[in-house]
């Protein structure tokens, strides 16, 4: 999951981008508003963490300017403007999340879980696919009950591919979607991550769909089929 | 000239400054004329009554030179047919001066009785001389009389005096006089109708200015409109001026504290988090001191919005749009828990205030409702009364307070010491507000089960 992060603090924009790194997301950070505004309108983000009160832009217009571009992303408005009028503003401006400062972490990235989860439909945090299940707030995966270690990226694409279970995701998709603006992309990479993820969690689990990307089946979909 | 105003008209209207003095003035004026025509007229109605007796007292003087014989002259009636009928008021009479028992003619009329002499001592007399004056005579009626003397030489020195009824000339000085007052009455009637549509007409942008600036304050204009003339123009537009002014400078006010409120609390935000990752007795400290400081700014930053507010004219919101518009941002922050919040208030309600402020009051206690809802949160509004008051009313079917709970809730909103994050139930800003607005923020037991609080505000209708 890639997430852009607009906060001008750079002491705080540091800190959240930490916690979300380490938490297993991409981030892109920006400081300002016009970095913000052209970052949410040429990158497929999954989330955006927005604060309002930024030089260049302001939030309100920015988010406003991305509706209007069409860019349906979850945003969560992150900012010291807690009165009701300033979150009505902000919902109206097509917001899907407020959180005031200051904050806990914690809620933080439990706020941006739950908007990974309703964009993509689920309704709980537990990911279930076959035996494998992905827990997204402790991060830990589990086959048949046992925990299975993954390294980050390898958990980015797992997590991506179960929050979009049932849909075939392109390799420019996941390119898109698991690496920050900054790293050195080669497609490569996915291919061998998706191995190493198979040879940890079983062959059957991604799919490859040729010429089209992976696969993971949605949980019950086999049954229904049958 | 200019006349002190009385102490008695000192902050009356000018409409009724003008209209008193124009009242003064006119009567005054008025008056002067009316005691200067009188005059005028009794003084013309005299000489002509003079002139009657004298062309009579003339002819007896005629008659008196003519006889051969003063003595045994016998003397006419002079073709006044009044001076034959016994005490007419009309009499003559005709004697000679210095004559012991006088010689004395009269008319009929007099029946044996004198006119009285207007120049009693000889000595002073000038021949010739004629005299006028009012004197009391028979019955004591006044009478208007003229004394002429006549000096025949040998024949003796004689008197004439021609006396006609007093009354007949203050009878039409009476008739002019109530004809002058009915007129005048009728002048002071017209002036006093047009005094009354100049002052109507002359003050009429003044009230109209009154009307804009009521307006104003009411919220129903945010500037002062219209063309005024020269005299006031410039009231108008530095009225205008010091609106914008006010508006500007709270603007500011609200501007300069929502920038200190970011200021603060970023790098709140940043010390909270610092310490999160720590586990030890200093990071404890430090977010507990953190959460306080929390507290006092929003504490702070509340108050210093409500000063802001005091200096508000006229602000107005209609309530609708922002009821709507709550419902619809609860709507997207309680999406998971399915939440009905329905909204029931008549189009064109409005609250006499800040928008802000009521999005503030009214969006803790739905927040509230949210939170302890089932499923139902309802919202409804209505005006009462004259004054009006509004009421909005935040009803929930969750578990419901407590009597006791009630009370502490609304009473704990006046005291900081006391308001710990996220314990209470967020009233404290909501009491706060109310206060500022002179309203009332009361809980009690809904109908749907759970909790109704209810704000009473100031509310206004289009």
């Amino acid at each position: 999951m890639r997430l852009l992060l607009v906060e001008d603090d750079r002491n705080l924009n540091r800190q959240i981008a930490t916690a979300l790194a380490d938490a297993g997301y991409a981030v892109d950070k920006a400081f300002d508003g016009e970095d913000g505004q052209h970052l949410g309108e040429s990158e497929p983000y999954d989330a955006v963490i927005l604060d309002l009160g930024l030089p260049g832009i302001d939030g309100v217009s920015m988010l406003t300017n991305w509706r209007r571009a069409g860019r349906k992303m979850p945003v969560l408005i992150l900012t010291a403007r807690d009165r009701w009028s300033d979150k009505v503003q902000g919902f109206d401006a097509g917001a899907d999340d407020y959180l005031a400062k200051p904050f806990h972490m914690e809620e933080l990235l439990a706020r941006i879980r739950a908007l990974l989860r309703r964009a993509t439909g689920h309704a709980t945090s537990e990911l279930v696919a076959g035996t494998i299940r992905l827990d997204t707030r402790s991060g830990r995966v589990t086959v048949d009950g046992l925990p299975i270690k993954l390294t980050s990226h390898e958990y980015r694409l797992l997590s991506y591919l179960m929050h979009h279970a049932g849909r075939i995701v392109s390799r420019g998709e996941l390119t898109e979607h698991l690496y920050d603006q900054d790293f050195d992309r080669d497609s490569n990479t996915i291919e061998v991550f998706v191995g190493r993820l198979r040879k940890k969690l079983g062959v059957d689990l991604i799919q490859t769909i040729r010429g089209l990307g992976y696969l993971i089946d949605r949980p019950g979909a086999a049954e229904t089929a049958k | 000239m200019t006349l002190r105003p009385p102490r008695l008209l000192a902050g009356r209207s000018i409409a009724v400054r003008l209209a008193a003095s124009s009242l003064f003035w006119s009567s005054l004026i008025l008056l002067a004329a009316g005691v200067i025509l009188s005059a005028l007229y009794r003084q013309n109605t005299e000489r002509a009554f003079d002139e009657r007796l004298l062309v009579y007292a003339n002819d007896l003087a005629a008659d008196l030179v003519n006889a051969s014989d003063p003595e045994q002259r016998e003397l006419g009636s002079l073709g006044e047919p009044r001076f034959d009928i016994p005490l007419s008021g009309w009499y003559w009479q005709l004697g000679r001066l210095e004559a012991r028992p006088r010689d004395v003619h009269s008319s009929r009329s007099l029946v044996g009785n004198a006119i009285p002499l207007l120049a009693p001592d000889t000595s002073e007399r000038r021949f010739g001389q004629v005299r006028k004056d009012y004197a009391s005579g028979p019955e004591s009626r006044l009478l208007r009389v003229i004394e002429r003397d006549i000096d025949l030489g040998e024949d003796g020195r004689y008197v004439v005096r021609v006396a006609g009824p007093g009354d007949e000339i203050s009878g039409a000085q009476h008739r002019f006089l109530a004809a002058l007052v009915a007129t005048f009455l009728l002048v002071g009637a017209g002036l006093g109708l047009s005094t009354l549509f100049q002052i109507r007409f002359g003050l009429k942008p003044l009230s109209d200015l009154g009307v804009a600036v009521a307006a104003v304050r009411r919220g129903h204009a945010h500037r002062i409109d219209g063309h005024y003339p020269r005299d006031v123009a410039p009231l108008a537009d530095e009225l205008n001026l010091l609106l914008d002014a006010n508006r500007e400078i709270l603007e500011r006010a609200r501007t300069q504290v929502g920038n200190l409120a970011h200021a603060l609390k970023t790098p709140l935000s940043i010390i909270v988090n610092e310490a999160e990752g720590a586990s030890d007795d200093v990071s404890g400290r430090v977010r507990e001191q953190a959460a306080l400081m929390r507290d006092q700014v929003d504490y702070y930053l509340n108050r210093a919005r409500a000063a802001a507010l005091a200096g508000t004219l006229g602000a107005v919101t209609d309530l609708r749009p922002v009821l709507d518009a709550l419902a619809r941002t609860f709507g997207k922050i309680y999406r998971d828990r399915d939440l009905t919040i329905t909204v029931e208030a008549p189009d064109g309600l409005r609250f006499r205030g800040e928008r802000q402020d009521l999005e503030e009051m009214a969006g803790n206690l739905i927040d509230n409702a949210c939170k302890w809802a089932g499923e139902t949160v309802a919202i409804t509004a209505s005006l009462e009364g004259d004054g009006p008051t509004l009421r909005i009313a935040v009803d929930d079917d969750g578990p419901g307070l407590s009597e006791d709970a009630r009370r502490v809730a609304v009473e704990r909103g006046r005291r900081l010491d006391e308001t710990k994050p996220g314990s209470g139930l967020g009233l404290s800003i909501v009491s706060d507000l109310v206060a500022n607005y002179h309203g009332r923020l009361d809980l009690s037991a809904s109908a749907l089960g759970g909790t109704r609080a209810e704000l009473t505000l100031m509310g206004d209708a289009t």
